[in-house]
């Protein structure tokens, strides 16, 4: 009941967002194709380059293309759901004490803040991850079965979870520096990148951060071990492609933890 | 007049310099993005010592020097004359009495002097503490290297003032800018040393002026060029700062004939 009447503010805060950007539609369909372009030349440099070495850590490019796809759709589409909670932007809220009105209102805060921007254009890098994930399909010959199917959505949907468990953080930490912080980036925008390459071509003390601290490595690189029927080179136990909605689940809600920690200390900038 | 000049070099470096928490944080950004890219170019090298002319030590070294020049030349993007132009601002600076375009290049120069010191040398240092980094193979190649590093600043500034003009014709022209810069970072070989694509993409490559942003700085420090060639180098970064610097004022001509401020 409770839950119907927030969706439906939900979607019509969105929906007035999606029109507002809707207007300039000429500005928006450029907009998008270029990040499209921008962030499409990162995977077009790499398949330049790759015939030259023929594989990365035993993988080919279609393998590392799968990482690649899984990851970008992934955090474009979390990019997009969670652009109010995006640190740049939070951080901005605070400052300006647009926050603080938000604190006044008799609606859900965490819903306030999700309806308080949709960057539509996000698509853009979403649709060059899906393409770089169809061109993977087309290259590995995956064996699906059944379970690989059921798996691939939640895969999806944990990885977008766990990168949103990343803008919340890093939003948390506007409560006490009131300046976005750059650290944040790294795991972002730096994760996505590394996210992008097989894991073990890192360093351990490197991998072992990115699984046990930060799970990010639970999130991609082993469940594409299962769809790819790789063996793990690393000898984690044989369940570890299957803990993604854990790691990712578990990020997002130990972040809306510290957030509202973060919200209980709030004292305001008075702006 | 030249003191005018160095007044404004100096102005801009103190500018930048007040940038420190916003400098550290980047520098973090930037030797985490290096060490990724040194963990992939190692593991794409895997069993191979050499790949078009660069060793497994010269490509570290590679990422080590793309790190390093990434805020200097600003290849991630430069909005600060676009905005001048955007907000009717360039009308002031029109009319002081110094040549528009010596009067950016010379604050550009105080900037990237500003983030070679506090972004570019740190990364450097921070490469060395952690990879056995190549030297120039003479001391010729070293003293080439440092020219040349200087050509590409202007290569790169004539690029980046003619990209802001497009502000006097459209109002897009931030998008104009972010698919230039994108362009950019792709064909200077920053991502990837040119000498690694396909021979017919960096045949074309070749062909534009990019490469003296990134390439031309590697190959002189790595020795894959030498002799003749070397110099030969030099010259097609003077020539594209030239070239790109005429056809900024033709472009600018034209630009500032067809601005009309609104008087207040």
């Amino acid at each position: 009941m409770i839950l119907g009447h927030t969706m439906r503010l939900y979607f019509k805060l969105i929906g007035i967002r999606v029109r507002a950007q809707m207007q300039y539609r000429l500005s928006f369909w450029v907009d998008l194709a270029g990040t499209g372009l921008a962030t499409g030349v990162e995977f077009l440099t790499l398949a330049a380059v790759f015939g030259r070495f023929g594989s990365i850590g035993g993988w080919s490019l279609g393998e590392v293309a799968f990482l690649y796809g899984l990851v970008e759709t992934a955090f474009a589409t979390m990019d997009m759901i969670f652009s109010g909670f995006d640190p740049d932007f939070f951080s901005q809220q605070v400052r300006r004490g647009t926050f603080d009105q938000m604190l006044l209102r008799p609606v859900s805060l965490p819903l306030q803040i999700f309806a308080s921007e949709f960057l539509l254009r996000r698509i853009g890098r979403m649709a060059q991850g899906l393409a770089v994930w169809g061109f993977s399909l087309t290259l590995t010959h995956i064996a699906w079965t059944p379970a690989k199917l059921l798996y691939l959505p939640v895969v999806t949907v944990s990885t977008v979870a766990f990168f949103g468990g990343l803008f919340v953080a890093g939003a948390a930490l506007c409560f006490y520096t009131v300046q976005s912080i750059e650290a944040v980036n790294i795991f972002t925008y730096g994760g996505t990148y590394m996210l992008s390459y097989p894991m073990h071509i890192y360093d351990e003390w490197f991998r072992r951060f990115f699984i046990y601290i930060v799970p990010s490595a639970l999130l991609v690189y082993y469940p594409a071990l299962f769809f790819l029927d790789k063996p793990d080179p690393l000898g984690l136990p044989s369940f570890a492609p299957f803990l993604a909605p854990l790691a990712g689940f578990g990020t997002l809600l130990a972040a809306f933890a510290l957030w509202w920690v973060g919200v209980r200390r709030y004292t305001s900038t008075g702006t | 007049m030249l003191a005018t000049y160095a007044a404004l070099a100096r102005l801009a470096f103190q500018r930048y310099l007040a940038y420190r928490t916003a400098n550290l944080a980047g520098l973090a950004t930037n030797a985490f993005f290096g060490a990724l890219r040194a963990y992939i170019l190692i593991a794409l090298f895997g069993a191979q010592t050499h790949v078009a002319g660069y060793s497994v030590q010269g490509a570290v070294t590679y990422t080590g020097l793309t790190q390093m020049l990434l805020a200097y030349l600003p290849l991630y993007g430069w909005w600060e004359l676009m905005l001048t132009i955007q907000t009717g601002e360039i009308a002031a600076d029109l009319s002081r009495p110094v040549d528009f375009f010596l009067y950016w290049l010379a604050q550009d120069v105080g900037r990237a002097a500003c983030q070679f010191v506090m972004r570019g040398l740190p990364i450097l240092a921070l490469y060395a503490l952690f990879y056995s980094l190549a030297l120039p193979p003479t001391p010729w190649h070293a003293a080439a290297f440092v020219v040349s590093l200087v050509l590409a600043l202007l290569v790169s500034f004539a690029w980046r003032f003619l990209v802001s003009l497009s502000a006097f014709w459209t109002p897009d022209a931030r998008g104009v800018g972010r698919t230039a810069w994108t362009v950019a970072i792709v064909l200077s070989g920053f991502m990837m040393p040119v000498a690694f694509f396909p021979p017919w993409a960096e045949a074309l490559m070749r062909l534009t002026p990019f490469p003296s942003l990134i390439n031309t700085e590697v190959e002189i420090y790595l020795g894959i060029v030498g002799g003749p060639a070397l110099l030969g180098a030099l010259a097609g970064q003077l020539f594209w700062f030239l070239a790109l610097a005429a056809l900024s004022r033709l472009v600018l001509a034209a630009g500032v004939k067809k601005l009309v401020i609104q008087g207040g």
